[in-house]
């Protein structure tokens, strides 16, 4: 592996240094400090497209913190999978961040809102590095530091609702980070390595004496990064945390932070655990199974739902099921759509939270049944949910059917179509819960009878981009899916 | 808070001593037992403790809100700035022999290279952090919606 020059780390560190540098500029200079975190996170993200032209699809580079060589230091690494998430991690949050500058007046109060910016830059890096780190504890520590700044920009808002929601995902993810870290130490005794590479090979001479403290590290990842990413029996914080925060924390927590997790299970799975592992106890069979139910009842749950933002984070517990499933089917088809999802359901889950925190910036107004006729006083806001309620369904033309498409490919692949009657009711099922919403608030007779605030313009504009992205990926999804192919190969 | 003289006279006694000990804890981080985080809550909770023995006042005028929530953030981005100044000098993130930091004579004060100067800023972070914590805490206990904000 050649090295990769400073980029990866000053990524990490460039959105760090922003973070602690917002709070001191916004006693002086409040718009300064938003522009400080904008630079840092624009920045960060041509970074990642630089190296993405540099790593390309096949090969991987790496680099030593503190010149440090592993199995010592910490590694990071740049392979085509790692930037791929990078571009997603920097460039969503790029987009969110717009958003956020014009939203947060309204929800925050004046004080936080520096500090808000400082807990965004911080979530980010953290979320880089998780996608970058090639060490088992390093991946704890950033763990930790994702989970707590994850909770911070709920309970910011100073509501009881959102101090209930945090307290409760702070509970659940710290029993998730517990769970992780006991884990690395059944690893770390049998191995005595914490970087992935070493450990990978060093765990297939491991496996036949000292099996079942594998087995056990394994259940407790699968446990970990569950409650994390909200897989189906572990997710009962979500609903709550992604209701009740502010709305571009929910597009920040639904669009990336969940996925960040499903992304490092992946990584564990497949850079971790070596094949041996994965043919001898079914753990991918373990995650599809959870994953299927994960989608059903997700949908299930959000067609009850009467709060549109607590309905759009049920809905998230069914779609980050899907990736999950993608993981489980273990085949290159199926972990394309699983991966594209990440990407597709960051897109669409952030339009639609946005477009909800639009709605409630201009009006006020939650419930589901109060939404009848707002398509003609807030035009964009709600064309923008349909493009995205599209998506979820999985209609043409969106992204939400290449991932689809590519999921039903592989459970046709490995010949298991109960997974795909799953997939396809689970589109059903969204239509059930999403189309009302559009039918109702465009083509109802009855006139909104609320005051209306208008939009401000930084929202306007990440509300239209969100509608284009949400589109492009779905026609344009050729040469992500040629690079998915390239980068899968080193994996079978 | 408690109104006690003989609280009060021991603490303002004690008070100096055990921000001379944090201050020996972060200095020594790379020689012996402790550093940064454990020197830094040392003087944090000298700060914590004139201010629990006497007011809130009394500690504020030790170091402000505001010193105190600039210094958190100074420390960090020093700890950052410092692992930036390596890659300056041609080593990696965070290098310290091979950026040329120099190493000095093991078990010397000056010595160690980049790990004493990252001590320090942890000690000035986790110090202010403590005291910022607990000044937050002490000012939630108003009753809500009378938001006396003291920076």
């Amino acid at each position: 592996m050649e090295s990769a020059g400073h980029q990866p780390v000053l990524i990490i560190v460039l959105l760090l240094i922003s973070a602690f540098i917002a709070p001191l500029l916004y006693r002086r200079w409040r718009f300064l400090s938003g522009a400080v975190v904008l630079a840092a996170l624009t920045g960060s993200f041509i970074t990642a497209l630089l190296l993405l032209s540099k790593s390309g699809a096949s090969s991987s580079l790496s680099y030593h913190l503190g010149n440090w060589p592993p199995p010592w230091g910490i590694e990071l690494i740049i392979d085509p999978l790692r930037v791929y998430m990078l571009l997603v991690v920097t460039g969503v949050s790029l987009w969110i961040f717009i958003y956020a500058l014009g939203d947060l007046k309204h929800e925050l109060h004046n004080d936080v809102i520096g500090w808000y910016y400082s807990l965004y830059a911080v979530l980010v890096a953290s979320m880089s590095a998780i996608t970058l780190t090639n060490d088992l504890f390093n991946l704890f520590v950033l763990m930790e530091i994702c989970a707590i700044t994850a909770c911070a920009i709920i309970t910011i808002k100073d509501q009881r609702e959102c101090l209930e929601a945090g307290f409760k995902y702070l509970i659940m993810s710290a029993m998730g980070t517990g769970c992780f870290l006991l884990g690395v130490a059944m690893i770390y005794m049998v191995t005595g390595y914490l970087n992935y590479s070493f450990i990978q090979s060093e765990l297939s001479l491991a496996l036949t004496d000292y099996p079942l403290n594998i087995f056990t590290a394994a259940a407790l990842f699968i446990v970990a990064f569950g409650t994390k990413a909200a897989l189906f029996p572990l997710h009962v914080w979500l609903p709550d945390a992604h209701a009740a925060a502010p709305s571009p924390s929910s597009a920040m927590l639904s669009g990336l932070v969940i996925k960040i997790y499903a992304f490092a299970l992946f990584m564990i799975f497949y850079r971790v655990f070596p094949r041996s592992l994965l043919d001898t106890i079914p753990l991918n069979e373990i995650i599809l199974w959870l994953g299927a139910m994960g989608v059903m009842f997700g949908s299930i749950y959000a067609m009850l739902q009467t709060d549109l933002k607590k309905m759009l984070a049920y809905s998230s517990i069914s779609q980050i099921a899907f990736i999950f499933m993608g993981i489980g089917l273990d085949q290159p088809l199926a972990l394309t759509g699983g991966l594209y999802h990440i990407m597709v359901h960051a897109f669409t889950k952030s339009t639609l939270f946005m477009s909800a925190g639009a709605i409630i910036y201009s009006t006020g107004v939650r419930r589901i049944s109060d939404l009848g006729g707002i398509g003609k006083v807030l035009p964009l806001p709600l064309f923008a949910f349909t493009i995205g309620s599209a998506s979820m369904i999985g209609l043409p033309g969106t992204g939400g059917l290449i991932s689809k498409w590519y999921l039903a490919l592989g459970t046709l692949e490995t010949g298991r179509i109960l997974f795909l009657l799953v997939i396809l009711a689970s589109s059903l099922l969204n239509a059930i819960y999403y189309m009302p919403i559009v039918i109702n608030a465009f083509m109802s007779g009855e006139e909104f009878k609320e005051k209306v605030k208008i939009v401000p313009l930084s929202m306007q504009v990440t509300l239209a981009a969100g509608m284009i992205l949400v589109v492009i990926s779905g026609i344009f999804s050729r040469q992500v899916i040629i690079f998915f192919e390239q980068a899968l190969t080193s994996l079978y | 808070m408690m109104d006690d003289q003989i609280v009060r006279i021991t603490s303002r006694l004690v008070a100096p001593f055990i921000q001379l000990y944090g201050i020996y804890i972060i200095l020594h981080g790379h020689l012996s037992p402790g550093g940064g985080f454990s020197g830094g809550a040392i003087f944090g909770a000298s700060l914590v403790l004139i201010a629990l023995s006497f007011n809130l006042e009394a500690g504020i005028k030790q170091i402000s809100h505001q010193t105190a929530s600039v210094l958190e953030s100074g420390g960090a981005l020093g700890f950052a700035l410092t692992g930036l100044v390596a890659i300056a000098f041609g080593g990696n993130y965070l290098a310290n022999r091979s950026a040329g930091f120099p190493l000095g004579e093991a078990g010397q004060f000056f010595s160690s290279g980049a790990i004493l100067v990252i001590t320090v800023f942890v000690g000035i972070k986790v110090a202010s952090t403590i005291t910022t914590l607990f000044y937050n805490i002490i000012e939630k206990e108003e009753p809500l919606g009378n938001h006396k904000q003291t920076d």
